[in-house]
C-alpha cells in the first residue's frame, strides 16, 4: 500500500508583460527578464526564507546564447538569492514553463522541498533565427520517410492538421479576430494587473556629447493584442506556410518576449508562513504524437490528465489553450467537444504572444488570477501543443 | 581652376521625381537631404517620409541597395533650412509652377552656401526666367539639370544655363554628372521644354493626331510604335498611361502656351478623348484606368469609335509587318509611302512630321543634330535619333518626299525645310554632326571627362572608334589591346551572341590567360552587356541528347579549369562586369581577382532554373567564401554562412545592382562599381595596371576548406522539405535543391571536416552531371531554349 504524498500548492504566480519579436523588451536580456519575475514572486509572501527555495526550475525552449548557461541559476543569483539556492533549466519546447510547475510540484509531493520556484523566460528577440542560434539537422531525419515530419517547420504542421481535421480559413481568421478582441477587452478591464510585474526597460543608447543615454520607460500592459484588426484586415493575408495553405501570419501566434514565475509550497510550508494558498496543483500529463500534427498534442494530453484527477471535462471552469495556431486551437476543441466560452477567456497567443518557453508558467499566472478574481473558477487548466509532437496538460483547483 | 566638390546634395521636392533623384545621388553615395512642405499634425517631415516609403515600391527600383534609404534625410522647409548650409548641389524639383519655383528660390538662397550649385529640374520652364529670382552671386551657379523618368535608369540630363551662367561650373557639372551620377549629358538651349520633350512629347501628338484621322486602335498603334520601330516596348499609349494622362495634358498644355509662334502651334492641343478621360478621372495606370484598363487579368483597350473599352490585340497587319522587315532602310520607308495600307500610312506620316518638325527647328533648340539624336535616344529609348533615322533612310529622298507632302498640304505644318537640309547629305559624317546654328560641322566635346568612354554612343554616319588591336583571336573570345590606353594590358571579349560561355570561349579564355602571361602585364574580361548570360545550353542540350556525357563532363571541367586559371594567373585579371551576369558568367566573376562593376549589375547563380547547380567553380567559391568567414567567428560554424547563400543560389536569386552583387557575396569589399557604363572599360584597364603596379602575386589555393558537410546538408534539406510539403517546389525542385546544398556544403562528409579545393570541384562536376541526366532536367533546359523562359516540372 502506497502512501499518499502531500500536495502542491501554489502561493504566487507573476509574469512580466509579453512583448513582441523586436518589440519593447527587445533589449531586456531573458536572464534580467526571470530575474525580475524571480525577485517579483518572492515579495508576494514577504516573509519567506529565500534560503529554503528548494530549487528553481526554469523552463526555456531554446536555452542558448543569452538565455543559456543555466539560464535558471543565472537568473536567480541576479535576483540577489542566497546562493544555497540552486536552479535547473528544463526544456520541453513550447510546455516548459508548465512543465516547471509540474516538477516542481512532484519534488513537493515527494517531500524533497517545501518551496520551490517554477519558472519560465523567453526572448525570441535575440534568437537569431527561430529554430535558435545554430541550426543543425540531423542527417537521419530527411534519409527516412518516418522521420521526416521532424523537419516540418511548426506552421507545416498546423497546415496539416487545418486540412485533416478540415478547419477553413474564415473559421480560423474568426478565431484569430475573437482572440485579440477578448485580450483587449481583458486589459481594457484590468484583469491582467494583478498578475504583471511592471519591469523598468533600460535602454542604453548614444546621448549628446559621446554619453550614453539610458532611456526608461515602464513596460506593463502586453504588446501583441491589435485594436485595429479586423476581418478584411486578416482575410488580406497571404498563407506563408504552403503555396495553397490556409495559415497565415494573422492566425498564427506571435513571436514575443516574455518570462513568468509561480511560487509552491508543501502544506507544512504553508503552515510555517502562514500563507494562504490560491490553489492546488491537481494533475499534469504529457503525452506524444506523430510531429507532423503536433498541434493535436492536446486531445492526447487533456483526458490523461483529467483521468488522472478524477474529474470530468465539465468539471473544468477555466481553460489556458495555448493557441500557436488557430488550425490547431480549433481541432483541438472540437475533437474534445471544449466549451468555446470557457477556453480563453481572455484571450490567447494569437493576442497576447508566445514567449515558447515561457508562456507555460506566464498562462498559469493568468489561470491563478482568474481562480482569485472569481470564486466560480474551482478547476483550471493550461495546455498546449509541443514541437516534434506532444501535448501537455496541468490541472490546478483553487482553495 | 579648382576641383569641383560636391559632397552633400539637398533635393527640394519630393514628389515622383525628387525622391528619385535623391535615391539617385544615395546611390552614388552622396548623402542627401530631401525637402518637402512641413506638414500640419504628426511627424513634420510626413510629406517626405511618405516619399521614402514610397521609393521601397518603386518598379524599377530607384535604390540600388535598400539599406541606401538611410542616406536620405528627411527635412521641410520651415524648420530645417538651415541644413542647405552643407550642401554643395542643391537641385529643385518641385511642381511646374515659376512663381512657386521663384518663390521657394527666394526662400532658400540666404541658406546657401557660398559656391553652392542651385539647378532646377524643371521640364521645360525658361532657365533665365527662374534665375531672374536669384542674387547674383547664386544665378551664375544656377542652370537647368533635367533628369528623366525613371532617373536611375534613363541616362540623359539635360544641362540647360541661361545667358549668365558660369561656363567653367558648367564643365564641371557635366564632368560630375557624368562620372559621379552615371548619367548621359546633352547641353540644351533655353527654349520651352528643352531637347528631349520638345521632340518627344511633339512626336506623341503627332501620333495622336494621325491616329485619329487614319482611325487606328490605340492598341494597334502601339503594335506600330513599339519596338519594330525602335521604340520602347510601352509604345505610346501605354507609356502615356505610365506617365499619367493628367501629366501628359499638363505638358501638352506647356507647349501650348509658351510656343505661340511654332508653326505646328495649331498641333499643340489635348485630343477630346484625352480631356473626357481625364474629366472621369481615367489617368492612366496610377488610377486604375487610362487608355488602358485591366479586368480580371484581361488588358482592355479604350474603343473610341464605340466608346467603351475592348479586349487590347493590336495585330500590324502582314504587309506592314512585311515592310518593316526590310533590311534596306530605304526600301522600308519608300514602301511605307507608297502603301496604302492604313497602318504604313501612318508610320510614313509620323515618321515625316518628326522629322520636318525636328529639322525645322534644329537650329533653335541644340547646338548639333547629335544632341537630338542622342538626347531622344537617352531620354526616350528611341534606338535611333530622328537624324539618323533620315539619314539612313535617303536624306535627299525623304526631303524630297517631305516637300512633296507639303505641297499635297498633308503635312502637319506648312513651312518650308530650313535651307541648309537641301546642300547636305545627312546630318552626321566624318566631320562631325550639324549645327544649324552655326551652319558648321561639330565634333565631339572636348571635355576631359569624355576621354573616360572609349566606346560611347555614336550616332549613324559618324567616325568609327579605335577598334584596337587583336593579339589573339578564336570563335570564342578575342584577345586585344588598346595601345593608346595601355600596351600592357590585353583585354579578352567574348563573341559569341548574349555572351554565352561555350566550348570556343572556355577554349578561349585558357589560351588568352595563357598568352597574357607570357606577353602581358594584366588582363581585363570586358565587352559591351551583358557580361554574360550563362553556360551554352544548346551545346550542353545537344550532348545530353546524344548521351556524350563523358564529353560534357570534360566541358564542366574544362570550364573549371577556366575558373582557376581566371583565379590563379600569374597576372591580374579583372572583370569589367554591365548587365546581366549570369550563371557561368557570376562563376568568371567571382574567381577573377578583381571586378568593375558597373552599377546596372544583374549577377546571379541562376542555374537551378534549368535544373542543374553551378559548377564551373561557383559552389567551390562560396564554400570558400563561407570557410573564410566562419574562421573569423567565435564558434567558427560554417553553416551560418552556407545557409544564406544555400537560400539565393536555391532560389536564383539575382542582384538588382551591382551594390547588391557586393552584398550578396558575387562581389568583394575593394571591388569598383562605375557609375557610368562607358567608363567601364576605362577603369577596368587602369584597375588592372595598379594592380600590376602593386606587385601583383596570384593567390595561394586554398590548402584545405572547412565544410558544413552532411548535417549541413540536412538542415539545407529541411528547408526544402518544407517547401515540397508546403507545395512550394516540385520534387525535381527538391532534388536540384539538395545538389545545391552538396556543393555548397561539401558533399556527404563530416560537417566541420577539411578538404581540398579539388575535393570540391570534383563534388559539384559530380552533382551537376547527376543532374545533367534526369529527364526533368533535359526537359527544362529545351524548354528554355526554346521559350526563353524556366520551366516548373
Amino acid at each position: 500500500m502506497s502512501k499518499r504524498g502531500q500536495d502542491a500548492y501554489v502561493v504566487a504566480a507573476v509574469r512580466t508583460p509579453v512583448g513582441r519579436k523586436g518589440g519593447m523588451l527587445r533589449h531586456v536580456r531573458p536572464d534580467d527578464m526571470l530575474a525580475h519575475v524571480l525577485r517579483a514572486v518572492t515579495e508576494k509572501v514577504p516573509s519567506l526564507d529565500l534560503a529554503e527555495i528548494g530549487d528553481v526550475i526554469t523552463g526555456c525552449a531554446m536555452p542558448e546564447a543569452e538565455q543559456g548557461m543555466n539560464v535558471a541559476r543565472i537568473g536567480l543569483l541576479l535576483a540577489g538569492f542566497p546562493v544555497q539556492v540552486p536552479g535547473v533549466t528544463i526544456n520541453r519546447f513550447c510546455a516548459s514553463g508548465l512543465q516547471a510547475v509540474a516538477d516542481a510540484a512532484a519534488r513537493i509531493r515527494l517531500g524533497e522541498a517545501d518551496v520551490m520556484i517554477a519558472a519560465g523566460t523567453e526572448s525570441m528577440s535575440v534568437m537569431p533565427q527561430i529554430m535558435g542560434n545554430k541550426v543543425s539537422l540531423n542527417p537521419k531525419v530527411v534519409e527516412s520517410d518516418e522521420n521526416r515530419a521532424i523537419a516540418y517547420g511548426m506552421g507545416l504542421t498546423a497546415e496539416v492538421v487545418a486540412r485533416k481535421y478540415g478547419v477553413s480559413r474564415e473559421d480560423q481568421d474568426a478565431f484569430a479576430l475573437e482572440s485579440h478582441r477578448k485580450a483587449v477587452a481583458a486589459i481594457d478591464a484590468g484583469y491582467f494587473r494583478d498578475e504583471i510585474a511592471p519591469l523598468m526597460v533600460r535602454t542604453h543608447l548614444p546621448g549628446a556629447e559621446g554619453t550614453v543615454a539610458v532611456r526608461e520607460s515602464m513596460a506593463e500592459i502586453d504588446e501583441g493584442p491589435r485594436r485595429d484588426t479586423s476581418p478584411e484586415r486578416l482575410a488580406s493575408l497571404k498563407p506563408v506556410f504552403a503555396a495553397r495553405g490556409s495559415v497565415t501570419a494573422g492566425n498564427s501566434s506571435q513571436m514575443s518576449d516574455g518570462a513568468g514565475a509561480v511560487l509552491l509550497m508543501s502544506e507544512a510550508a504553508l503552515e510555517r508562513y502562514g500563507v494562504r494558498p490560491i490553489a492546488r496543483v491537481v494533475s499534469y500529463a504529457v503525452v506524444g504524437v506523430p510531429p507532423e500534427v503536433m498541434g493535436i498534442g492536446p486531445v492526447e494530453a487533456i483526458p490523461r490528465a483529467l483521468q488522472r484527477a478524477g474529474l470530468k471535462q465539465d468539471d473544468l471552469d477555466w481553460i489556458e489553450l495555448n493557441e500557436a495556431f488557430a488550425a490547431q486551437s480549433l481541432a483541438v476543441m472540437r475533437t474534445l467537444g471544449l466549451d468555446p466560452a470557457k477556453v480563453n477567456p481572455l484571450g490567447g497567443a494569437i493576442a497576447l504572444g508566445h514567449p515558447l518557453g515561457a508562456t507555460g508558467a506566464i498562462r498559469t499566472a493568468t489561470l491563478m488570477a482568474a481562480m482569485q478574481r472569481d470564486p466560480k473558477v474551482r478547476y483550471g487548466m493550461v495546455t498546449m501543443c509541443i514541437g516534434t509532437g506532444m501535448g501537455a496538460a496541468g490541472i490546478f483547483e483553487r482553495v | 581652376m579648382e576641383r569641383l566638390r560636391i559632397r552633400k546634395v539637398a533635393v527640394l521636392g519630393a514628389g515622383v521625381m525628387g525622391a528619385q533623384i535623391a535615391a539617385h545621388c544615395a546611390n552614388a553615395d552622396l548623402p542627401v537631404v530631401l525637402f518637402d512642405l512641413p506638414s500640419g499634425e504628426g511627424d513634420r517631415n510626413a510629406t517626405v517620409l511618405r516619399a521614402l516609403e514610397g521609393l521601397k515600391r518603386l518598379d524599377p527600383a530607384p535604390l540600388a541597395e535598400s539599406q541606401r534609404l538611410g542616406w536620405i534625410q528627411p527635412a521641410n522647409y520651415d524648420d530645417d533650412l538651415e541644413a542647405l548650409r552643407e550642401c554643395d548641389l542643391v537641385i529643385e524639383a518641385i511642381a511646374e509652377r515659376l512663381d512657386w519655383k521663384q518663390s521657394l528660390y527666394e526662400r532658400v538662397a540666404p541658406f546657401l552656401a557660398e559656391g553652392v550649385t542651385l539647378a532646377s529640374n524643371t521640364s521645360g520652364l525658361s532657365i533665365t526666367a527662374l534665375a531672374q529670382a536669384l542674387p547674383e552671386a547664386v544665378r551664375r551657379n544656377f542652370c537647368g539639370i533635367h533628369f528623366f523618368n525613371p532617373p536611375r535608369y534613363l541616362p540623359l540630363v539635360e544641362l540647360v544655363p541661361h545667358a549668365g551662367s558660369d561656363a567653367a561650373r558648367l564643365d564641371a557639372l557635366e564632368g560630375w554628372l557624368t562620372t559621379r551620377l552615371g548619367k548621359s549629358v546633352i547641353r540644351a538651349k533655353d527654349t520651352p521644354n528643352f531637347i528631349a520633350n520638345r521632340v518627344g512629347v511633339f512626336s506623341i501628338l503627332a501620333v495622336m493626331h494621325h491616329t485619329q484621322r487614319l482611325g487606328l486602335g490605340f492598341d494597334e498603334v502601339d503594335a506600330l510604335t513599339g519596338p519594330r520601330i525602335g521604340r520602347p516596348k510601352s509604345a505610346t499609349y501605354r507609356t502615356a498611361d505610365v506617365v499619367g494622362l493628367d501629366t501628359l495634358a499638363h505638358v501638352i498644355g506647356t507647349m501650348q502656351t509658351t510656343l505661340p509662334e511654332d508653326p505646328w502651334h495649331g498641333v499643340f492641343r489635348v485630343p477630346q478623348w484625352l480631356e473626357s478621360l481625364i474629366r472621369q478621372g481615367a489617368l492612366g495606370q496610377k488610377s486604375g484606368a487610362g487608355v488602358y484598363r485591366k479586368e480580371k487579368g484581361n488588358i482592355l483597350v479604350l474603343d473610341l469609335s464605340a466608346g467603351t473599352y475592348r479586349p487590347a490585340q493590336g495585330e500590324v497587319a502582314p504587309e506592314v509587318e512585311e515592310i518593316l522587315a526590310l533590311r534596306d532602310v530605304r526600301e522600308r520607308f519608300a514602301r511605307l509611302r507608297a502603301s496604302g495600307h492604313p497602318q504604313a500610312q501612318f508610320l510614313w506620316a509620323l515618321f515625316r512630321d518628326v522629322f520636318h518638325y525636328c529639322a525645322f527647328h534644329l537650329a533653335t533648340i541644340a547646338d548639333s543634330a547629335r544632341d537630338v539624336d542622342l538626347a531622344m535616344r537617352w531620354g526616350f529609348g528611341w534606338a535611333m535619333g530622328p537624324f539618323e533615322t533620315w539619314q539612313a533612310a535617303g536624306w535627299r529622298d525623304i526631303a524630297r518626299s517631305i516637300e512633296e507632302d507639303r505641297a499635297a498640304g498633308l503635312t502637319l505644318a506648312n513651312v518650308p525645310l530650313p535651307a541648309w537640309v537641301e546642300g547636305l547629305e545627312g546630318t552626321h559624317s566624318a566631320k562631325g554632326s550639324w549645327s544649324a546654328a552655326r551652319s558648321t560641322w561639330v565634333g565631339r566635346s572636348s571635355l576631359a571627362v569624355y576621354r573616360r568612354q572609349l566606346y560611347p554612343d555614336r550616332v549613324l554616319g559618324e567616325r568609327f572608334d579605335d577598334p584596337g588591336e587583336t593579339l589573339w583571336e578564336n570563335e570564342g573570345v578575342r584577345l586585344w589591346r588598346r595601345p593608346d590606353q595601355d600596351q600592357g594590358v590585353g583585354i579578352v571579349s567574348v563573341r559569341t551572341r548574349h555572351h554565352t560561355l561555350g566550348a570556343a570561349v572556355i577554349e578561349g579564355i585558357l589560351e588568352a590567360v595563357a598568352r597574357a602571361e607570357r606577353e602581358l602585364d594584366a588582363l581585363v574580361l570586358w565587352h559591351e552587356a551583358p557580361f554574360a548570360l550563362g553556360a551554352d545550353l544548346k551545346q550542353v542540350l545537344e550532348a545530353a541528347q546524344a548521351g556524350r556525357f563523358d564529353q560534357l563532363e570534360t566541358m564542366v571541367e574544362r570550364f573549371q579549369q577556366a575558373s582557376m586559371r581566371l583565379k590563379h594567373a600569374e597576372i591580374p585579371v579583372v572583370a569589367a562586369i554591365e548587365g546581366m551576369a549570369l550563371g557561368g558568367g557570376c562563376e568568371f566573376a567571382l574567381h577573377a581577382a578583381h571586378r568593375v562593376f558597373a552599377l546596372e549589375s544583374y549577377v546571379g547563380l541562376v542555374e537551378v532554373g534549368v535544373g542543374l547547380i553551378p559548377a564551373g567553380g561557383g559552389c567551390k567559391e562560396l564554400a570558400i567564401q563561407a570557410h573564410r568567414m566562419a574562421r573569423r567567428t567565435a564558434g567558427g560554424d560554417v553553416f551560418a554562412f552556407i545557409q544564406p547563400m544555400f537560400e539565393q543560389v536555391a532560389k536564383a536569386k539575382v542582384s538588382r545592382s551591382a551594390l547588391e552583387a557586393q552584398a550578396i557575396g558575387y562581389g568583394r569589399v575593394g571591388d569598383d562599381v562605375v557609375m557610368h557604363p562607358k567608363e567601364l572599360l576605362y577603369v577596368a584597364i587602369r584597375r588592372a595596371r595598379s594592380l600590376a603596379e602593386a606587385g601583383y602575386r596570384p593567390p595561394l589555393p586554398e590548402r584545405e576548406v572547412v565544410v558544413a558537410g552532411r548535417n549541413g546538408i540536412a538542415t539545407c534539406e529541411m528547408m526544402l522539405v518544407n517547401m515540397r510539403e508546403g507545395g512550394f517546389i516540385s520534387e525535381h525542385d527538391y532534388r536540384v535543391g539538395k545538389g545545391v546544398a552538396t556543393a555548397l556544403c561539401g558533399g556527404e562528409v563530416e560537417s566541420g571536416a577539411r578538404v581540398p579545393v579539388e575535393w570540391l570541384l570534383a563534388v559539384e562536376r559530380r552533382e551537376f552531371m547527376a543532374l545533367l541526366r534526369t529527364p526533368q532536367t533535359l526537359e527544362r533546359i529545351a524548354h528554355t531554349l526554346a521559350t526563353g523562359k524556366p520551366l516548373r516540372n
